[in-house]
C-alpha cells in the first residue's frame, strides 16, 4: 500500500554506509532509482559516487544498510548476482582485453544466451551498430582509440538489455559526436523502461539528460531533487563548501616590478593543448580541474618526461625536455608506485636524487649522506622509526615528506606536485603546504595540481583550470575561490581535441593494400607464414645438394623427432598464453619415460601397458597441479615454481632408475613408428592436436578466457573469468601434452634413462618463441608452435646435409631465436611509433 | 620552515642484517652443526677443501645472476658463458704460462661484448630476457665448438697454482670470492651508479619519474653479470685441469637457486650479495652432507628442491595469515566436521 506512487522503483539503497579501515567513505546514504528515468549523481572527486555504485553493482559490500531490488531485499550483492538482477555497469576505465579482437571481447564477457542460435558475427555487428561503433569485429582491441574502447564497453553493457544501467563518467574520453550518440542511446533505453544512473562532473550533461539529480559530498547525501526544481547555483552550493580542517600558510605578496621566474607558452602534448602559464618568484601556481583532464600529463611534460611542443622558460632560460628531466622534481600522484621505493629505506629514498653531493674520494660518504638526509627530514618534521626503516612502514603523509625531501635535497629548478596531499592526514597536510610555500619563497617555481579546489584556493596564488586538456579559466589572487574553480570545471563545454574521427575513418575506410599488409604483420598469423617461407627456402637450398634429403627415410626421421618436440611445445604454448612459463617440461618428459620403462616392456601384457600409460598421465596431471598450486596459492613466480619441480622431478627420476634400464617394447615402438609413406601417424596426430587446440583457442570460451587472463588478469576478472581455474588448467594441459610427447620419446630412446629429456624444456620454449607466441601472454598461435618445432628440427637436420659441424648447429639455433624475436618485436612495435 | 622539532629522528643502525641474510646464515650454521654431529667426515679438512673452491665459483656466478635478477631479468646464458671463459684461458695459452694474462684479458673482453649484446637486446630492443639469453647461450656454445672442435684443453700450471692453491691453509678461490663479494657490495652500496642501479631494480616506475636512465642500467646488468660468469669460468679452469664445453651446464640452475635462497626476489628489487654468497656455501655444503650420509644423487637433488621451495616460501607466504588460519582451523575443527556432514543429509 505504501508503494502507491505512479513511479516504479526498481532499486532502493537504504541507509548505506561504508568504512575503509575506520575511515568513512559513505555515511547513511539512501537513494531510490525509478524505472524509465535518468538519475544523475553529482559530486567532487572522493565524494563517494563510485563507492556507492560499487555497492549497487556488487563489487563492494556495504558496512551498514541494505538494498531492495525489484522488491527483494539484499544485504549485499555479488557481481554475478547483480548481473542476474539485470544491473550493468560501464566502468570509468573500460575492462576490455587488448590482445583479443573486438568480437572476442564481446564473446568472453557476455553470457552465451546473447549469441544463442545466431552467427556470432551477426550479433557482434548488431551490438556495435547500436553504439555507432563502425569498426571491424576482427580488429584487435589494442588498436582501438580510447573513445572506441569506451563505446565497446557501453556496447557490452547494453547487450544484456539491463534493467538498471550505471554509467560512470562515460563521456570523459568521448568526442562530441559519440557523446550525442550516447545521449540518444540513453534516451532509447529510458523509453524501454530501463533505469539509468549517470555519474558525471558536468552540469551541462545533467541538464540535458537527467530527470532527477542527487548530490554527494564527503560521503553524505546532500539532496535529491527533480532537475527542473533546482538551479545551477543551488547545485553548485551543494557540491562545494566542504569543511577543511587544515590551515594554510599566508599567501605571497607580489613585489612590484618583479619578473616572472617561470613562463610556459603554448605547451601542447599528449592530453593537453596550448597551455600557457606564468609565475612570479614566491608564487605557487595551481592547476585545477576534474581528475583526468590533462593535469598529470601537463606536469609530466614540465618535468621533461613527456614529449611537448611550445616553450618552457625558467629564470629567463629556455629549457628543453632533456634538460628538465631529472632537474625538475616531480612529485607524482601515484605515490606508491612512482613516488617511493616501498622496500628501500627512508635514507635511500631521500638521497636518491642528490647522491652526487655525498661523494668523498669517488665513493659515497655515509656520514655526509646521513647528515644531509637527517637535517632535511628533521626540518620537515618527519615521523619515522629511523632513517633505516623501510618507507612502507611510514604513513602516507610521511611518505610524501620523503618524496619532498628527495626533491629539496636535489636542488631542483622547479617543483611539480601532483595531488600532493592525497591520502595524507590533516596535520601533515598543513606541514606540506608550509614546505611548498617555503620552497617557493626560496625562488623555486612551484606548480601544484589538485582535484581538491579548496586546497588550491588556500594554497595557490594563481590557479589555471584545465578541462579536457585546455585552460578554461585563469584565476588570479583573490579570484581563486573554490566556487569559481568548480564552476569553471563543471560548466565547461570544451570538446575533446583529438584526431579520433580521422583515425577512425582511416580504419574503417577502404584500407589500402599496404595498410592491410601492415595489419597482417602485426597479427598472430604473420610468424607461421614467415616460418613457412624460411622452411621452403631452406629445403630448396639443400635439395640440389643431396638426393636423400627429401627421401622417405630422412623425412620420416625428421617428422618423428618433430612430433615429440611439438607435443611439448603445444603444452608450453598453453601456459605462455596465460603469461606464465613451465620450465619443468624437460625433466617431466624424461621422468615419464622412466615410468614407461617399468610398464611398457617386451613381455608385458596389454593391461600393464595401459596401466603404465594411465600412471604416466596421472603423474603428469599431478605435476601440473603442483606447479600451478605453487603459483596461485603459495604465490611463487612461474619461474621459481617450475624450477623447483624441475629439480625435484629430476631427483625422482634417479630414484626410480639410478642406472639406465627397462627396455621399451619393440611391438609398442612399431605401432608408434607406423607411417603412411614417409609420414608417421604420430606426426598426423600432432597436426590434428594443433588444429584442435587452435580452434579451441579462437572459437571456444576456454580459449577466450585463457587469452583474457594472459592479456590482463584484472580486467579478465572484471568480465567474469575465473582466473585461477584458467591458469591452473593451463599448467595441467601443458603437463598432459608432455605426457603425449613422452610416449614418443620413450620409443625414440628405447630405454628408461633418468638423465634424458632435460633439454626438451629449452627446445620447447624455442619452438614456441619461433612460432611467435608472446611470453607476455595473451597472444600467439598453436599453428606457429608446430611450424617452429618443424623448422627447429629441419635446421638441425640441415647441418648434416650441408656437411657442417656442431658449431653451426648452435649458430643456426641462436640465429633463429634472436632473428625471430627481433623481427616479431619490431613488427609489433611499429604501431606504437606511428601513434605518436 | 616548520621548526617544530618533534622527537628527534633516529639515524638508525649503521649496519643492518637483512631478513634474507639472517635466514640463510642461520640455516648454514644449523647445517654445519648437523654435519658435525651426524656426519663428522663432511666437515673434515678434505671435504671442506674440495667444497670451498666450488662454493666460491657458484658464489661468483650467483652474484652475476643476482645483478640480473634484481633488475627483474633472468640470464640463461650462464652455462656457455662460464664454459667459454674456461675454454679461452686454457685453449689460447696451450699451457704456456706467459700467455695466461693475455688469455684472461681476452676472456674478460669477450664477456663485455656478450654482455653488451644481451644488454642491448633486452634493454633497448625490449626482448624478453629468457628469449634473448637463450639465443646468446646457443651463440656462445657455437663459439666454444668453433674454438675447440669439441676437444677438451688443459690448464696452465700458473693458473692451477693461483686459483687452485692455498694460502694460510685456505683455498685461494675463497679469497677471490671474498674480494669479488667486497667489490660488488662496495659498488652497489657506495657508488652513485650502484645506488641508482638498486633503485631502478626496486621501482623502475619511480626511477623513471626521477629522471634516471632505466634502460641503460637494465642493459648494463647483463654486462656486469657476464664479467662475473667469466671470472667463475676462469676459476674453474684453475681448479679442474681439463676444460670442456659443458662444464658450465651445472651452474645454471644453482646460480638462480642461490639468488632466490638469498632472498632476492625474482620480480626484481634489492639485491642481497652477501646472502647470495652464503647461500652458495649452504647449497655446496648441503651436497657434501648428503654425500657423507651415503645417500645417492637422487636424494641430493630432492633435498635441493626442498631447500629451494622452502627458501622461496619464506618470502612469498604471508605467515601471519597462515598462523591465524591454522589457529582458526584448530578452534573450529569440531564445528567444521559437523558442517561437513550437513550437505549429505
Amino acid at each position: 500500500m505504501a508503494q502507491s506512487k505512479s513511479k516504479n522503483v526498481v532499486m532502493e539503497l537504504r541507509g548505506i554506509s561504508k568504512n575503509y579501515s575506520g575511515v568513512p567513505a559513505l555515511t547513511d546514504v539512501s537513494l531510490k532509482i525509478n524505472a524509465g528515468e535518468v538519475h544523475a549523481l553529482l559530486g567532487e572527486n572522493g565524494a563517494g559516487k563510485s563507492t556507492l555504485m560499487n555497492v549497487a553493482s556488487g563489487t563492494v559490500a556495504p558496512s551498514k544498510g541494505d538494498l531492495v531490488i525489484h522488491g527483494e531485499r539484499y544485504d549485499a550483492l555479488t557481481p554475478a548476482l547483480a548481473n542476474k538482477l539485470g544491473i550493468a555497469i560501464v566502468h570509468q576505465h573500460p575492462a576490455v582485453l587488448k590482445d583479443l579482437t573486438v568480437l572476442e571481447n564481446l564473446q568472453v564477457a557476455l553470457p552465451r544466451s546473447v549469441f544463442k542460435g545466431r552467427a556470432a558475427n551477426e550479433v557482434g555487428a548488431e551490438l556495435l551498430a547500436r553504439v555507432g561503433l563502425k569498426i571491424s569485429l576482427k580488429l584487435r582491441v589494442e588498436d582501438l582509440t580510447i573513445a572506441q574502447k569506451h563505446l565497446l564497453e557501453i556496447a557490452k553493457a547494453l547487450a544484456t538489455s539491463p534493467k538498471i544501467l550505471v554509467l560512470d563518467e562515460p563521456t570523459a574520453a568521448l568526442g562530441q559526436d559519440s557523446v550525442e550518440l550516447l545521449f540518444q542511446l540513453v534516451a532509447k533505453e529510458i523509453a524501454n523502461g530501463t533505469a539509468v544512473i549517470y555519474i558525471t562532473h558536468r552540469l551541462a550533461e545533467v541538464r540535458e539528460l537527467a530527470d532527477i539529480v542527487t548530490v554527494l559530498r564527503d560521503g553524505h547525501l546532500m539532496a535529491t531533487s527533480p532537475i527542473d526544481k533546482i538551479t545551477d547555483a543551488e547545485l553548485l552550493a551543494q557540491i562545494i563548501g566542504r569543511e577543511l580542517d587544515s590551515t594554510f600558510p599566508p599567501k605571497h605578496k607580489k613585489a612590484a616590478g618583479a619578473k616572472p621566474n617561470l613562463v610556459v607558452a603554448g605547451l601542447t602534448g599528449d592530453g593537453f593543448t596550448d597551455v600557457s602559464i606564468e609565475a612570479y618568484p614566491g608564487q605557487i601556481i595551481g592547476i585545477a580541474g576534474v581528475v583526468g583532464n590533462g593535469q598529470s600529463q601537463f606536469l609530466k611534460a614540465l618535468a621533461g618526461q613527456a614529449v611537448f611542443t611550445g616553450s618552457i622558460e625558467i629564470n629567463g632560460e629556455t629549457k628543453t625536455g632533456r634538460s628538465l628531466n631529472g632537474k625538475a622534481a616531480l612529485m607524482p600522484a601515484d605515490r606508491q608506485r612512482e613516488g617511493v621505493m616501498m622496500r628501500m629505506s627512508v635514507r635511500e629514498n631521500s638521497a636518491l636524487a642528490s647522491l652526487k653531493k655525498f661523494k668523498l674520494l669517488g665513493l659515497l660518504s655515509r656520514k655526509k649522506e646521513v647528515n644531509a638526509v637527517h637535517d632535511t627530514l628533521t626540518s620537515l618534521s618527519i615521523k619515522a622509526p629511523s632513517l633505516e626503516a623501510p618507507v612502507s612502514a611510514l604513513s602516507g603523509g610521511n611518505q610524501q615528506k620523503v618524496v619532498m625531501a628527495r626533491a629539496l635535497l636535489s636542488n631542483p629548478v622547479m617543483i611539480l606536485a601532483d595531488e600532493p596531499t592525497q591520502g595524507v592526514d590533516v596535520g601533515a597536510r598543513s606541514e606540506l603546504y608550509e614546505i611548498l610555500r617555503q620552497a617557493s619563497a626560496d625562488g623555486i617555481p612551484v606548480v601544484v595540481a589538485s582535484s581538491d579546489a579548496k586546497e588550491l584556493e588556500g594554497l595557490c596564488d594563481t590557479v589555471y583550470v584545465l578541462s579536457r586538456g585546455q585552460v578554461v579559466k585563469t584565476l588570479h589572487d583573490g579570484e581563486n575561490r573554490e566556487e569559481a574553480m568548480i564552476e569553471a570545471a563543471v560548466t565547461s563545454t570544451t570538446k575533446v581535441i583529438r584526431i579520433e574521427r580521422e583515425q577512425r575513418e582511416q580504419k574503417l575506410g577502404n584500407e589500402g593494400v599496404l595498410e592491410k599488409f601492415r595489419r597482417f604483420l602485426r597479427g598472430d598469423y604473420a610468424p607461421p607464414v614467415m616460418l613457412t617461407f624460411v622452411m621452403i627456402a631452406l629445403a630448396l637450398y639443400i635439395m640440389p645438394k643431396s638426393d636423400t634429403y627429401l627421401g622417405d627415410f630422412n623425412l620420416n626421421s625428421i617428422l618423428l623427432l618433430v612430433s615429440a618436440v611439438a607435443f611439448v611445445a603445444i603444452g608450453q604454448t598453453t601456459v605462455m598464453m596465460t603469461g606464465g612459463i613451465d620450465l619443468s617440461t624437460g625433466p617431466l618428459i624424461g621422468f615419464l619415460v622412466v615410468i614407461a620403462s617399468f610398464f611398457i616392456n617386451d613381455d608385458a601384457p596389454a593391461t600393464a601397458i595401459i596401466m603404465g600409460l594411465v600412471t604416466m598421465a596421472l603423474v603428469a596431471a599431478l605435476v601440473g597441479l603442483v606447479n600451478s598450486s605453487l603459483i596461485r596459492y603459495v604465490k611463487f613466480t612461474a619461474i621459481a615454481a617450475t624450477l623447483t619441480t624441475y629439480i625435484a622431478i629430476g631427483g625422482f627420476a634417479f630414484i626410480l632408475r639410478p642406472e639406465p634400464g627397462g627396455y621399451i617394447s619393440t611391438a609398442f615402438a612399431d605401432v608408434l613408428n607406423a607411417a603412411v609413406g614417409p609420414i608417421p601417424y604420430v606426426f598426423m596426430a600432432a597436426v590434428v592436436a594443433t588444429v584442435i587446440m587452435e580452434y579451441l583457442l579462437r572459437k571456444s570460451r576456454w580459449g577466450w578466457q585463457l587469452r583474457a587472463v594472459g592479456s590482463n588478469e584484472e580486467s579478465a576478472r572484471k568480465v567474469g573469468v575465473k582466473t585461477t581455474r584458467s591458469i591452473m588448467g593451463a599448467y595441467v594441459i601443458s603437463s598432459l601434452f608432455v605426457f603425449l610427447g613422452s610416449v614418443l620419446l620413450a620409443v625414440q630412446l628405447g630405454i628408461g634413462d633418468a638423465s634424458q629429456g632435460v633439454s626438451y624444456t629449452l627446445t620447447g620454449v624455442t619452438a614456441v618463441v619461433l612460432g611467435g607466441t608472446s611470453l607476455m601472454g595473451g597472444r600467439g598461435t598453436y599453428v606457429g608452435t608446430l611450424m617452429g618445432s618443424v623448422l627447429l628440427i629441419q635446421v638441425l637436420n640441415a647441418t648434416v646435409f650441408l656437411d657442417l659441424d656442431q658449431t653451426w648447429q648452435y649458430w643456426f639455433q641462436s640465429a633463429l631465436i634472436l632473428i625471430a624475436a627481433v623481427v616479431y618485436s619490431l613488427a609489433r612495435s611499429r604501431r606504437v611509433k606511428r601513434k605518436k | 620552515m616548520a621548526q617544530r622539532s618533534a622527537e628527534t629522528l633516529s639515524k638508525g643502525p649503521r649496519f643492518q642484517v637483512s631478513k634474507g641474510l639472517m635466514t640463510v646464515l642461520v640455516s648454514t650454521v644449523v647445517l654445519f652443526v648437523l654435519c658435525a654431529v651426524i656426519a663428522p667426515s663432511s666437515v673434515s679438512s678434505g671435504p671442506l677443501g674440495s667444497m670451498i673452491p666450488f662454493a666460491s665459483i657458484l658464489a661468483i656466478a650467483g652474484l652475476g645472476q643476482m645483478l640480473v635478477i634484481q633488475q627483474a631479468g633472468i640470464d640463461l646464458s650462464v652455462p656457455s658463458a662460464i664454459s667459454l671463459a674456461a675454454v679461452i684461458v686454457t685453449k689460447l695459452p696451450q699451457g704456456d704460462n706467459d700467455k695466461l694474462l693475455g688469455a684472461v684479458l681476452t676472456a674478460l673482453a669477450v664477456a663485455v661484448g656478450v654482455g653488451l649484446l644481451n644488454g642491448s637486446l633486452i634493454g633497448f630492443l625490449k626482448l624478453n630476457p629468457i628469449i634473448a639469453t637463450l639465443g646468446t647461450n646457443a651463440l656462445l656454445f657455437g663459439f666454444i665448438m668453433f674454438l675447440t672442435g669439441g676437444i677438451p684443453s688443459s690448464s696452465s700450471d700458473l693458473l692451477l697454482g693461483i686459483v687452485g692453491g692455498t694460502t694460510f691453509g685456505v683455498p685461494n678461490s675463497a679469497f677471490i670470492a671474498a674480494i669479488i663479494l667486497g667489490i660488488v657490495v662496495l659498488a652497489l652500496r657506495k657508488t652513485v651508479a650502484g645506488r641508482r642501479f638498486e633503485s631502478i631494480g626496486s621501482s623502475p616506475a619511480m626511477a623513471s619519474v626521477s629522471g634516471l636512465r632505466v634502460r641503460i642500467h637494465h642493459g648494463m646488468a647483463y654486462v656486469w653479470a657476464q664479467l662475473l660468469y667469466a671470472t667463475a669460468g676462469i676459476m674453474i679452469a684453475g681448479i679442474i685441469t681439463v676444460s670442456n664445453a659443458f662444464m658450465g651446464d651445472a651452474y645454471l640452475l644453482p646460480s638462480v637457486a642461490v639468488v632466490v635462497l638469498g632472498g632476492t626476489s625474482l620480480l626484481g628489487g634489492r639485491g642481497l650479495p652477501t646472502a647470495t654468497v652464503v647461500a652458495a656455501v649452504f647449497l655446496s655444503q648441503l651436497d657434501q652432507f648428503v654425500l657423507a650420509l651415503g645417500v645417492n644423487f637422487a636424494i641430493r637433488t630432492l633435498v635441493q628442491a626442498a631447500a629451494l621451495a622452502i627458501g622461496v616460501a619464506i618470502y612469498t607466504v604471508d605467515w601471519s595469515r597462515v598462523r591465524s588460519a591454522i589457529s582458526r582451523l584448530l578452534s573450529t575443527s569440531s564445528r567444521g566436521q559437523n558442517q561437513a556432514s550437513l550437505p549429505s543429509a
